[in-house]
């Protein structure tokens, strides 16, 4: 009997326990099938017994009843999030003609999915089935609405598994803690969860929770059961040497998360990039300006050991470094002067860099966004209020930004793949509610949210928590109320939310505004810090742990869970400091692998098994284009000798940034992974005036070094040093010898630029790597 | 000299061959779109007016109405017995035959933004997801028949607003935007074209230094984005190199008597430069007119344009419209080339205290001719003031999947959002049957 090795991960806290358990084959297949195994009761409970026997036919998917009008005249809850809905479209809607209390199997709702009458939808619940009983007898029973049977939490074993190959097979069992009075009552609900692979093509998962692997990788499978939903992370190896792998460098706790992922892949790494190669990517990545030819001169004669750190902490120090991740705040900001006025873009880039340049705490900042009135031409921060039109916009902004959760697809419905409701979204839009965005940001003494389901003013709220005014629109009494703010939970992580999800209990403030900033920037609160810790994951590793960034869920987990999770505990336990987070990033050997792959691992985009490869964002590359010609790029009404990375604006006129792609801020910008450019700036790179004109200025590079006579190797010498902080290959070099040497100067002119421009638009030149 | 993934140099010579054996691209199109059998792809010429033309002024005039209401203008018979325009289509009404007229659009968005988006996607506009547009629709289906004209699938002229954009699809089907104003005399696509001090054999020598760059280094390996880089660079070379893109976009190779009957202003060329695009092997062209936002002075704006003026905007459409049509017949290209006039709503009924009209999405008309559809017809109406419709209300949704329909496109074909939402191309409303013949 073929044994496979089935490695369980319980996350328990801080700590994960991995150990082996070795299940015979044929014992995991023979699973009992699940059945209700709690004693017999009178008769099956509407809201977990027969709603999920209708969720897993799919009778109420989006695409089916469950559509906003429903489908045949006959309308049910998306994923049946609203049982008192359906249970009054099945029982009462129709004049009571769905269902047949004297004989329960001439019910409209048996027969159709059954096909014993014609349904558009097909045979959904065939009558030999155990769903067609459990409706059945329900109605037999006489459609009892007791809803005294609550689920309190689901749970998948195990909730991770690696497959030595594809085709193994394992059956998962997904369990349903259910709240019967004052008792947890589990009960094995495996064959009414729906479950399936997030990439079909990689897994097939059995109605009895039999998943076979079809493909290597990481592959998630995502478990619903009413409305929770959860995510087993199948792994079959990449690799396929059956040995140890090769001993795995370690810097930090980045490098044992992202090891021991490597190892369950069996996945070779690159080995660490040439200190050439390192101080390149770590100026780009961290000042987001190439190093001079002395600066990489200098770094690589450094004999000493740390000299890597040294660097690191150098350019962290930079002025570059504020101009550079300034940019990014502003992009996740998004200042921009449309909305703000130039004055009000102005302010808040200047409080952004302000920020960046004194390290302040990112949990300060965001108290300091929320908090902020006045007129926003003078206060920086006020503007943050501004870059919303109205209350739900600044609720869909806080939540994708600090929360890192997509809470829009709750305006008009509950969240389908996380536990969002319309009560969250339109909750915490009335925190919003009442905010004067105009250029005097004030708040207004009163402002209200329509909830689309009431028709009334929504009560301010904290997502997945707590109400925070007892009636809608009034203020809650203050304090004494004894309200309490809910504890922070991470829906997408199950592993994180015992460990941060400590009991809180404090009172409300009378403003719910102060009461979201609180509960935001508790140290308790786990949302902002592994939202920003992931977005700067991105920045410096090409990916994030969860894509995109602001979208933090159950259903789409995270490459390295509990790397994520000691991330965010030690951003929060570093007071969220950014350049700590950073310093950690870089630090570790996962950043500072070579990009070139190692036999084994070319396919790899996700496991930090090399530095992954990336274009240079477009301020970035406007700037090194500026200093490898030595034409620097002028801005309309700028200072000269402003780069483009310290633009605040994102409205300062530039045809190269726009044409580049850079972010317009109206927006979320989340670039696309590969990017590459589009047509138009093709056509310009080749044609247009940006390039051309600093390749062929006169006090350009070509101008001034083959003008003087300069030696032709010189010349390909210092432009290759310039570009790509290398000297050229011996072979590169005599590549380039003849074709640069020959002709007259205006031959050799023309040579010169032609070979700039073509080094200005190579792969190595354009990317970070 | 070949790149990876690409086209040589003789590849060029060769396309260039191929259409000097006179297999004219119309015809290749049409062998293409005959193959396809039931699904036939067409063309499709979109004149955006933006701002929202008014409906009682153009196409839906009420001669029996109150004052305020009728306005200056009078209805002018046309060459189908029974429909009237405005008296100022004087060209346009001798070709109605070829028109087919929807006088009960009907909406509810009356902001520009809103509209513009509801129009040219179908969809109502919500803050969750940006739909795409029409053209990128068509760019998306089509993306992997490549004109032979290496012109790209998707062309504003000349400019287009993010409503008429991608929405969620890939950024490769946005809009091309030519840029400029094409009834100057200086007018170039930009960047089409080498600046002075290049010429064919730099050119030649920079694409070849190029590869040799990333052929000699060995620090970065061939990856995504280096693929994408290379593609676009092959598509902006052929661009470059390819005479039949070249022509299409150069005005100046146009007949002048041609170029006159489309009249020496910016719709006119504009739409001369979508028929030549289009007949080049382009699936999408949108032609965008301004000014047609007349809260005030209506009669003016739309008659003569400013005081002492001599065409407004009615005019201006009239010749340029007409032209159009006429062209596409006597190319033998209107049966496959939808044209589609249409603003982002109507205007109110009554006039304002500043002889305008403001928005009014209640009721407004669109007009549809050629590819594929029944001429010489109205559909629908509106009541007698011209505030609501009085009898087949279509909304823009029923709208967008008449205009699939026609271009071959399978409404209910889905998508997918970059995380992965599926969404269907025009999955509402119903299609107007009878404006299909």
């Amino acid at each position: 009997m073929a044994t496979i090795a089935v490695r369980l991960r319980v996350g328990v806290r801080h700590r994960s326990m991995a150990f082996l358990v070795a299940i015979g084959l044929a014992s995991a297949a023979a699973a009992p099938p699940a059945h209700p195994s709690d004693p017999p009761r009178s008769a099956p409970d509407f809201e977990t017994q027969v709603i999920p026997v209708l969720t897993r036919a799919g009778c109420n998917s989006g695409a089916c009843h469950g559509a906003a009008i429903g489908r045949g005249g006959f309308r049910l809850s998306l994923l049946g999030y609203d049982p008192s809905f359906d249970f009054d479209s099945v029982v009462n809607e129709f004049e009571g003609r769905r269902v047949n209390a004297v004989h329960p199997e001439k019910s409209l709702v048996l027969r159709k999915p059954s096909l014993d009458i014609d349904h558009q939808g097909g045979l959904r619940l065939p009558s030999a089935e155990l769903g067609f009983q459990v409706v059945r007898d329900w109605i037999a029973a006489g459609m009892p609405r007791s809803g005294q049977r609550k689920l309190e939490r689901v749970e998948v074993t195990p909730p991770s598994i690696v497959l030595p190959r594809v085709g193994d097979q394992f059956s998962i069992r997904v369990t349903a803690y259910f709240r019967e009075g004052d008792r947890i009552v589990p009960d094995d609900v495996t064959r009414w969860a729906v479950m399936s692979a997030s990439d079909p093509a990689a897994a097939t998962v059995g109605t009895d929770g039999n998943i076979s692997a079809l493909r290597r990788g990481q592959i998630p499978v995502l478990v619903r059961f009413l409305s929770e939903v959860s995510a087993v992370t199948v792994t079959v190896p990449i690799g396929d040497s059956p040995g140890t792998p090769t001993a795995r460098p370690v810097s930090n706790f980045i490098d044992e998360h992202v090891n021991r992922t490597l190892d369950e892949l069996r996945l070779p790494q690159s080995p660490r990039a040439s200190d050439i190669a390192f101080a390149r990517r770590a100026f780009l990545d961290l000042i987001g300006a190439l190093p001079t030819p002395t600066e990489v001169e200098s770094f690589v004669l450094d004999t000493r050991d740390d000299r890597r750190a040294r660097l690191i902490e150098h350019l962290i120090c930079r002025p570059e470094f504020v101009d550079l991740w300034s940019y990014k705040w502003g992009d996740w900001l998004r200042i921009e002067s449309r909305r703000l006025q130039p004055e009000g873009a102005a302010a808040f880039h200047h409080w952004v860099r302000d920020c960046v340049q004194r390290n302040t705490p990112v949990d300060a900042m965001i108290r300091d966004l929320l908090a902020a009135s006045g007129d926003a031409h003078q206060v920086g921060a006020a503007n943050f209020h501004r870059v919303a039109s109205d209350a739900r916009t600044e609720a869909e902004n806080v939540s994708r930004l600090f929360l890192g959760v997509r809470l829009q697809c709750a305006n008009c419905h509950n969240h389908p793949l996380d536990r969002w409701t319309q009560d969250d979204y339109h909750g915490l839009a009335a925190v919003f509610a009442n905010i004067d965005r105009g250029r005097n940001v004030r708040r207004l003494a009163r402002g209200e949210v329509i909830h689309p389901k009431t028709g009334q003013a929504a009560a301010p709220k904290i997502p997945g928590g707590a109400f925070l005014t007892q009636v809608s629109g009034k203020p809650a009494p203050a304090k004494e109320s004894g309200a309490t703010v809910a504890t922070a939970e991470l829906p997408g992580d199950a592993a994180i939310e015992p460990s941060l999800g400590a009991d809180r209990s404090d009172r409300l403030n009378a403003d719910p505004l102060k009461d979201l900033s609180e509960w935001l920037t508790s140290p308790d609160n786990p949302f902002v810090a592994r939202a920003f810790v992931n977005r700067v994951w991105r920045e410096l590793m090409g990916r994030g742990l969860v894509e995109p960034v602001d979208d933090h869920r159950a259903s789409n987990p995270a490459t390295h869970p509990e790397l994520l999770q000691a991330l965010t505990l030690d951003f929060a336990s570093h007071g969220f400091d950014m350049r700590h987070l950073i310093r950690s990033i870089v630090s570790s050997e996962a950043y500072q692998r070579s990009s070139t792959s190692t036999p084994g691992n070319a396919d790899d985009d996700r496991f930090y098994s090399k530095y992954l490869v990336r274009p240079l964002p477009p301020h970035v590359l406007v700037d090194a284009v500026s200093k490898v010609t030595g034409v620097p790029e002028r801005f309309e009404g700028i200072t000269s000798g402003t780069t483009a990375s310290a633009l605040g604006d994102s409205r300062i006129p530039s045809e190269a940034l726009d044409l580049l792609g850079r972010c317009a801020r109206d927006t979320e910008c989340i670039a696309t992974a590969a990017s590459g450019g589009s047509l138009p700036l093709t056509l310009h790179t080749i044609n247009g005036a940006w390039l051309n004109a600093k390749i062929s200025d006169p006090a350009g590079l070509v101008g001034r070094k083959l003008g003087t006579g300069e030696s032709v190797k010189e010349f390909i010498a210092e432009c290759y040093w310039l570009a790509l902080c290398r000297a050229p290959t011996p072979s590169e070099l005599d590549h380039w010898l003849d074709p640069l040497a020959a002709g007259g100067p205006e031959r050799r002119r023309d040579v010169g630029q032609d070979f700039l421009w073509a080094l200005l638009n190579c792969t190595e030149f354009c990317c970070n790597h | 000299m070949v790149r990876c993934d690409g086209v040589n140099r003789r590849e060029f010579l060769r396309v260039g061959a191929l259409s000097a054996l006179n297999l004219g691209i119309a015809d290749a199109l049409r062998r293409r779109s005959l193959a396809d059998g039931g699904n036939r792809l067409r063309n499709c010429i979109l004149l955006w007016l933006d701002g929202g033309p008014s409906h009682l002024d153009t196409f839906d005039l009420k001669p029996d109405a109150p004052v305020e209401v009728r306005g200056d203008f009078k209805p002018a018979q046309t060459s189908v017995p029974g429909i009237q325009v405005c008296e100022h289509f004087r060209r346009l009404s001798g070709m109605m035959d070829r028109v087919c007229l929807v006088r009960s659009m009907t909406s509810e968005l009356g902001e520009h933004n809103f509209g513009r988006h509801y129009l040219l996607t179908g969809y109502k506009p919500t803050p969750v997801l940006a739909y795409p547009s029409y053209g990128s629709v068509v760019a998306h289906v089509r993306h992997d028949l490549a004109s032979p004209a290496a012109l790209p699938s998707y062309v504003a002229v000349p400019q287009f607003s993010e409503e008429a954009a991608n929405g969620y699809l890939p950024g490769s089907t946005r809009p091309f935007a030519v840029g400029g104003d094409p009834s100057r005399p200086d007018f170039r696509v930009r960047d089409l074209n080498m600046p002075d001090a290049m010429d064919a054999d730099r050119l030649e020598r920079r694409r070849q230094f190029l590869a040799d760059f990333d052929r000699l280094s060995d620090q970065v390996e061939k990856n995504a984005i280096s693929q994408n880089r290379d593609a676009h660079f092959e598509q902006a070379y052929r661009l470059i190199f390819s005479p039949e893109a070249k022509r299409a976009f150069d005005l100046g190779l146009e007949n002048s008597a041609v170029r006159q009957q489309y009249g020496p202003h910016r719709i006119g060329q504009s739409c001369l430069l979508a028929r030549r695009l289009v007949e080049a092997g382009c699936p999408f062209v949108t032609v965008t007119d301004n000014g047609w936002d007349t809260h005030g002075q209506i009669y003016r704006e739309l008659k003569e344009g400013f005081v002492g003026g001599y065409a407004g905007r009615i005019p201006l459409l009239d010749q340029a419209l007409s032209a159009l049509l006429d062209d596409l017949t006597v190319r033998g290209l209107l049966d496959e080339t939808l044209v589609l006039v249409m603003g982002e709503f109507g205007r109110t009924p009554k006039l304002n205290t500043a002889a305008g009209r403001d928005h009014w999405p209640r009721v407004f008309s669109v007009l549809l001719a050629g590819g594929g559809v029944r001429g010489g017809q109205v559909i629908g109406a509106s009541d007698s003031r011209g505030e609501s419709p009085a009898e087949r209300p279509v909304t823009p949704t029923d709208l967008a999947r008449t205009v699939y329909t026609l271009l071959g496109i399978e409404p209910n074909q889905e998508f997918h959002t970059s995380d992965g939402r599926p969404v269907k191309v025009s999955p509402g409303g119903q299609v107007i049957t009878e404006c299909i013949g």
